[in-house]
């Protein structure tokens, strides 16, 4: 019943709902700074039966990291898994300094300016990099890690312990924008100019990663239409959902000129569970971390025999999202969300 | 000819180089451009050598005055005081080597009006520090003296060719002097390999130039071999890629590109050579910074950076994508078939 696709990614490979007997439960850590479409992806990941959530890592980005771990203990009392473990990661990225944070994007409580009432759970004792390493360690090559922030916790649980990246199953990565425009500046894409030092020191580390950069995700959209949509469905999480997203909606308007939103989050949390919509390419990846590019993602297409060795030789390579098929991935998120 | 002062004059900067020659002798064959003058810089070869192949390539045509020639620089200076208003409107430099630290240190000697032997690299790079690319600064009026330059450099949205990030004509440049020279205001076209590496020359088309009887063409079979050998090692590849002739075809006939518009910078530090367009697309930038203060970076580049049209790939829709812009805006004929018109144009030309 399982299909195994790109660089060990295992998923179900049947149709919608029908799942075999021996199919595995996807064992899932998701690292988020919610955020908007971190929470249209961590409820889509909560209600995919397919997927067992371990425990969620904050990390500072779209908000401050206690917003983020705040609303992380929210999303899951929400999804009505009130006993998910939320574990708080660091406050700003490795090198130290201010950390960036994009409240013009995501409102100043990161869901939209909505203030829902504090949540009654706490956050775990554990700090994001151990929770990470305790439970790749516990459960070896059957955690995945879906990092929607800012790699700082995943760079301190592979410096933490020099065998988790050989021992987690997979992280897929929202990050970076490949032979594209970046979304901070022309170079840069947000997560990944948040912390640059971490996501090389994660794109050379040797774990198995598929990285989905922004030149895939914006190409999936939904429309002022598709929002009206969701409004009027019976998704379970429909209405919080659409109340969110005019905030997010009204900055792509300003920023863009985008009149809907785009859907990074979701579309990455796609790419774990149906990594067959998507087709990659394999090279290594290196994440510029100073001057005027900072943040910017370069991934070595393999091309050329390079003539002695660049920054680029003797790493690992990872897979970074190529191509997308836009009309079913935005289908399978348009499912999930108005799914009663 | 009535259309005489239509003729486009051009200077070429190069370091020849097999295809660097393909280039020159692309130029002289046009009746588009006049070539004026060479001047040479290292590159595919040291300078001292780049001369003298220049030299060689120009002797194969005997009308060719010898005083043409003079090595490097000299001869630009020369030409460029011996211009009057007019005829510089229809100058071209064409820029086939890592122009912009050389240029630059033109720039800055001009001002002088000191002539220096530049025999050796180190002395450009000493050069280039010295004149850490502020030469266009201390001479303004140089930008306006040139009709175009254009440049044959970069990888815009692409891996680059020295490494992945950069094109060697950018890697071997000073990047201080490439970003001052980017940024000084002039009418700069860039033509990066994600436009050279569409124009393909394969062995089918080396033998077709081998069985004609341009002289040209027949020099060029003799000095090919090694450029496919160098291909097929790096790159796996029976073919060439024509990087010169097709930076030299956007001079003669620019409408056999299409382009777009945008400011052009060049990463200095770090992993060094990267050159990255921005075309405005996203407007939201200039406000958001200005409001937020938090980053010199765009505030720099909406600033300082003019416009430079870099030739784009027309024939792959992510690029398109990915630089915002709309296929149809290329208009009739725009996208599949250009490349071929170039490199058909190439041959044409060579066989002759």
């Amino acid at each position: 019943m399982e299909k195994k696709s790109h660089d060990g990614v295992v998923v179900n490979g049947g149709n919608d709902g029908v799942v075999g007997l021996n199919a595995k439960m996807n064992k899932l850590i998701i690292d988020t700074d919610p955020g908007i479409d971190d929470s249209m992806a961590i409820l889509m990941a909560f209600q995919n039966p397919e997927v067992e959530i371990l425990g969620l890592t904050t990390v500072f980005g779209n908000v401050s990291t206690e917003n983020a771990t705040r609303n992380a203990l929210l999303l899951c009392e929400i999804a009505g898994c009130p006993g998910v473990p939320v574990a708080e990661g660091s406050p700003g990225p490795l090198k130290g300094g201010r950390p960036r944070v994009a409240d013009f994007v995501h409102g100043s409580d990161g869901m939209g300016n909505i203030f829902l009432p504090p949540p009654n759970a706490k956050k775990s004792d554990k700090s994001a990099s151990e929770f990470l390493v305790e439970k790749v360690t516990e459960y070896p090559d059957e955690v995945s890690v879906l990092a929607l922030g800012p790699l700082t916790n995943v760079a301190l649980a592979i410096k933490r312990d020099s065998s988790f990246a050989s021992k987690v199953k997979n992280i897929v990565v929202l990050g970076g924008s490949f032979f594209a425009l970046g979304n901070v500046n022309p170079a840069a894409e947000a997560n990944i100019y948040g912390d640059p030092e971490a996501a090389d020191v994660v794109f050379t580390s040797g774990a198995n990663i598929v990285v989905v950069g922004i030149n895939i995700t914006t190409q999936v959209q939904m429309t002022d239409d598709d929002l009206l949509k969701l409004k009027q469905s019976n998704g379970k999480y429909a209405q919080l959902l659409s109340d969110m997203c005019k905030f997010y909606r009204d900055w792509h308007v300003k920023s863009d000129g985008v009149y809907g939103i785009f859907l990074h989050d979701p579309v990455s949390f796609v790419a774990l569970v149906r990594p067959d919509l998507f087709t990659y390419k394999k090279g290594v990846v290196r994440v510029e971390t100073q001057g005027i590019c900072m943040g910017h993602t370069l991934l070595d297409q393999g091309l050329k025999k390079w003539n002695g060795s660049n920054p680029w030789t003797g790493y690992f390579p990872v897979s970074v999202a190529w191509t997308v098929s836009v009309d079913e991935v935005l289908s399978y998120i348009k499912t999930m969300l108005t799914k009663p | 000819m009535a259309a005489a002062a239509e003729v486009k004059k051009i200077i070429i900067d190069t370091d020849p180089g097999i295809e660097d020659a393909m280039a020159i002798f692309l130029a002289l064959r046009s009746p588009e451009v006049e070539v004026i003058g060479l001047t040479t810089i290292y590159g595919n070869v040291y300078t001292a050598l780049a001369t003298r192949n220049a030299l060689h390539l120009t002797g194969l045509i005997s009308p060719w005055p010898k005083d043409h020639m003079l090595p490097s620089l000299v001869i630009l200076l020369k030409l460029m005081n011996s211009f009057t208003p007019r005829t510089v409107q229809n100058l071209v430099l064409l820029i086939l080597s890592m122009v912009p630290m050389d240029l630059a240190i033109k720039i800055s000697l001009h001002r002088k009006e000191s002539l220096l032997a530049m025999s050796a690299p180190d002395f450009l790079i000493e050069q280039a520090n010295l004149y850490p690319g502020k030469a266009i600064q201390q001479d303004p009026s140089f930008v306006k003296n040139i009709g175009q330059i254009v440049l044959l450099g970069g990888a815009f949205a692409v891996n680059g060719n020295a490494n992945p990030a950069a094109e060697a004509n950018v890697s071997f440049s000073s990047l201080r002097c490439c970003r001052y020279c980017v940024t000084s205001g002039a009418n700069i076209l860039a033509v990066g390999i994600n436009v050279t590496h569409q124009v393909v020359l394969t062995e089918a088309d080396r033998d077709k130039l081998a069985s004609s009887t341009g002289t040209f063409a027949l020099y060029l079979c003799k000095i090919l071999g090694v450029y496919f050998n160098y291909h097929n090692e790096a790159y796996s590849t029976k073919g060439v890629y024509l990087h010169d002739p097709t930076a030299m075809l956007a001079s003669i006939n620019p409408s056999l590109l299409t382009y777009t518009e945008g400011s052009v910078r060049v990463q200095r530090n770090g992993i060094t050579g990267l050159t990255l367009l921005y075309n405005k697309q996203k407007s939201c930038w200039m406000n958001l910074y200005k409001v937020n203060g938090i980053d010199s970076i765009l505030y720099e580049t909406l600033v300082l950076c003019i416009n430079v049209r870099t030739g784009i790939v027309d024939t792959f829709d992510q690029v398109c994508r990915n630089h915002g812009v709309d296929r149809s805006t290329f208009g009739e004929g725009g996208g599949h078939s250009r490349w071929t018109s170039v490199l058909k144009l190439v041959m044409e030309r060579l066989m002759d």
